[in-house]
This record gives C-alpha cells, sequence and structure tokens, in this order.
C-alpha cells in the first residue's frame, strides 16, 4: 500500500512537471518567435531581407503548431541571428558601397 | 605620425565623397571607360550581346541558334496584343510618343510632375488602366511580350536616359547605390559580379558586363522559356545571392533600372534578345 501510494505521488510529480516544462517551453516559443518576426521586420524596413529568413520563420510557426518547442526555438533563433546579420550589413553598406565604384 | 594619419584620413574620405557626388554624366564615363579598358577588344557596342561578346564559343553557339530566335512565337504575339485595341477603341499607340515606336531608348524616364521613375513595362500597365483595362502582371507574360515587341521597332536607336532635375538625381543616386551595395546571405552586390568578377566564371557560367545590360530587354531566357522583364532578371540576381526578391515595378527596382540604364546612354537598343 506505501509503495503504491509512493508510485502514485511519483507519477503526479512527474505529470505536473513535464506540464510545467511544456507551458514554459510554449511560451519560450512564441517569445523567441516574436523576437525573430520583429527583427524580420527591421531587416524589412533597412531594405536588406535576405530570402532565407522567411522560410525558417515559416518553419518555426510550424513547428509551434505542432507543439513541437524546441524545434520552433531553435528556428526562430536562426532566424533571429540571420537577421541580425543582414541588419549589420545594412548598415555596413550604408558607407561600404563607395568601396565597390568601379577605379 | 598621428596627425599624419589624420590628414591621410582626411583625403581618403574626401575621395570619397568625390566619386559619390560625382555626376551622371562623370559616372557614365568612369563606367564606360572601365569595360572598354578591361576588355580592350570589344566594341562599345558589342557590349550590348553580354557574355557573348566576351566568350567566342559561347557566342558561336548563340549566332546558330539566332537563325531561328526561339522568340519569335511571342514576339509576334506581342505585336498583336500592341494593335489590338481595348475595349474603347483606343490601343497602346494612343499613350505613346510615335505612336510608341521606336521610344524604347528614351525609358525608363523621370516623370517630373510625378517625382518618380517610369518604365516602359510601368507606363504600358498606366495606359491600360487609363484605358478602363486591368493591369497586367508584372515581370512576364503579356507585358513582357508588349514590351518585347516595343523593343524591336526601337532596334539601332540609342539608349538616351536623362536625368532632368534634382530629384531625378535622387531617383539615380537611389538606383547606384542600390547597385553598388552588398545584400543576401552571400553578401554581393550586383557590382561584385557584374565588375568586379566580369568575364570570369561562377560554376559554369562567365559572368556579363553591367554595361549593355539594358540594350537588349525583355530576354527570351532558355531557362525560363519565356520574355522576362529586367525587373524579373533583377529578382533572379536577387534569388542567387539570397537576398528577399522586390516586386516589379517597385520604386527600388525602377531606380536601379534608371541607373542602369543611364550607365548605357549611347548603346544601341538590339533587344528582345535570347539568353541562356
Amino acid at each position: 500500500m506505501k509503495i503504491k501510494s509512493l508510485l502514485l505521488s511519483f507519477l503526479i510529480f512527474l505529470s505536473c512537471l513535464t506540464t510545467t516544462v511544456q507551458a514554459a517551453t510554449q511560451s519560450q516559443a512564441k517569445e523567441a518567435i516574436l523576437t525573430a518576426h520583429n527583427l524580420w521586420d527591421k531587416t524589412k524596413t533597412a531594405g536588406h531581407e535576405w530570402n532565407t529568413i522567411k522560410p525558417l520563420m515559416a518553419q518555426a510557426t510550424q513547428a509551434l503548431q505542432e507543439n513541437d518547442y524546441i524545434t520552433a526555438i531553435a528556428l526562430a533563433k536562426k532566424a533571429s541571428t540571420q537577421s541580425k546579420l543582414a541588419l549589420v550589413q545594412a548598415e555596413r553598406e550604408k558607407t561600404n558601397w563607395l568601396n565597390n565604384l568601379p577605379k | 605620425m598621428k596627425n599624419l594619419l589624420n590628414i591621410l584620413v582626411i583625403f581618403t574620405s574626401l575621395g570619397c565623397i568625390n566619386i559619390a557626388n560625382a555626376t551622371p554624366e562623370q559616372d557614365k564615363e568612369t563606367f564606360q571607360r572601365f569595360y572598354m579598358e578591361r576588355f580592350p577588344d570589344v566594341s562599345k557596342e558589342d557590349f550590348g550581346n553580354g557574355v557573348y561578346a566576351l566568350d567566342q564559343d559561347a557566342r558561336d553557339q548563340w549566332e546558330s541558334m539566332s537563325d531561328f530566335p526561339p522568340y519569335e512565337d511571342d514576339l509576334e504575339a506581342g505585336e498583336e496584343l500592341f494593335n489590338n485595341p481595348f475595349k474603347n477603341g483606343k490601343n497602346y499607340a494612343n499613350c505613346f510618343k510615335n505612336g510608341g515606336e521606336n521610344i524604347r531608348q528614351n525609358y525608363p524616364k523621370f516623370d517630373t510632375e510625378r517625382n518618380s521613375v517610369i518604365t516602359l513595362e510601368l507606363a504600358i500597365n498606366e495606359c491600360r488602366m487609363k484605358n478602363g483595362e486591368s493591369a497586367l502582371p508584372y515581370q512576364k507574360g503579356d507585358i513582357a511580350k508588349i514590351s518585347a515587341y516595343m523593343a524591336s521597332t526601337s532596334e539601332g536607336s540609342l539608349i538616351e536616359i536623362k536625368v532632368p532635375n534634382d530629384n531625378a538625381l535622387i531617383a539615380y543616386e537611389e538606383g547606384k547605390q542600390y547597385f553598388y551595395s552588398k545584400r543576401g546571405q552571400l553578401n554581393f552586390s550586383c557590382a561584385n559580379c557584374h565588375i568586379q568578377n566580369v568575364g570570369r566564371k561562377a560554376r559554369s557560367e562567365t559572368l556579363s558586363p553591367a554595361l549593355g545590360h539594358p540594350t537588349h530587354f525583355p530576354v527570351y531566357r532558355m531557362a525560363w522559356q519565356n520574355f522576362g522583364t529586367l525587373h524579373r532578371r533583377f529578382a533572379s540576381c536577387n534569388k542567387q545571392v539570397r537576398a528577399q526578391p522586390l516586386a516589379g515595378q517597385s520604386e527600388d527596382y525602377r531606380n536601379l533600372e534608371y541607373f542602369l540604364t543611364y550607365m548605357s546612354n549611347g548603346l544601341p537598343i538590339n533587344g528582345p534578345a535570347s539568353r541562356k
């Protein structure tokens, strides 16, 4: 009897833990996608959007819909990194384009 | 030593500013001279043949194919579309100077009232809408066929793009900056391929000179199996460097076309043409 209740308590604890982890991961995934989306928008405004970002965003959103939060976060982070690089490019090219003029 | 370095930085910056502030005519001289010096055996006019001016083997194949151009049917369709009256009885000829014939060399032009670059394809669609017709999709299809026919009526006429005022100059400068700016995940500018690496190979393809690019559009590309406008080609180039392509007739592409066509001022129209 004692072992049974101990096992039951453990299972309940485990189930609560899983739900907590899942909830946290879902909100993290949403947050990561939102951040990635904002950065992506900035690249569009800067006129330096990369065509590799859109598919990553679509895949991240798809993963979120399928409750695959780990994949969603990974893809959103990848999209964010690319957007940050595109923004660095946009900033650099404000002056660097002059170096490409024919001499 | 530090002062010397400062002076050097100031002079270098002044040099950059001078290049950046060059007039369109000075830009054109530098641009055209670059290609003439890089390829002294190629005549200025021949740059309108793109990569075929640089690669004799490719040229031989292209010339033999030109006996029966793959775009003949589309060109005929373009002529028919051009001459077909709209529902109100008018046609394209009513919208353009000289009945729409022999005008390709003057496009794109800067509309000083609207402060905007007007390309030939944009003017075609505006003509349609003015006459109660719907706009055609840009980049390919009927608009490219009509534009190709109109280009064919300009064969041999020299490109003559003008920058009439300060607003036009702004559009020109924006197009110039677009051309020389690196973009996309591969971090390439138009100039990286078509100036710095012109004539070299990118995989199996020879990189074509930017001088003469606009003389022969719309082109019939084997890869497309139909006509495409210059903006369709811009979009393809953007994709190749993994940049998000813009919509046909977006302001950036129109300004880019304006700059690029100005650089080919004085070259004869030889479009439409076929390309790989």
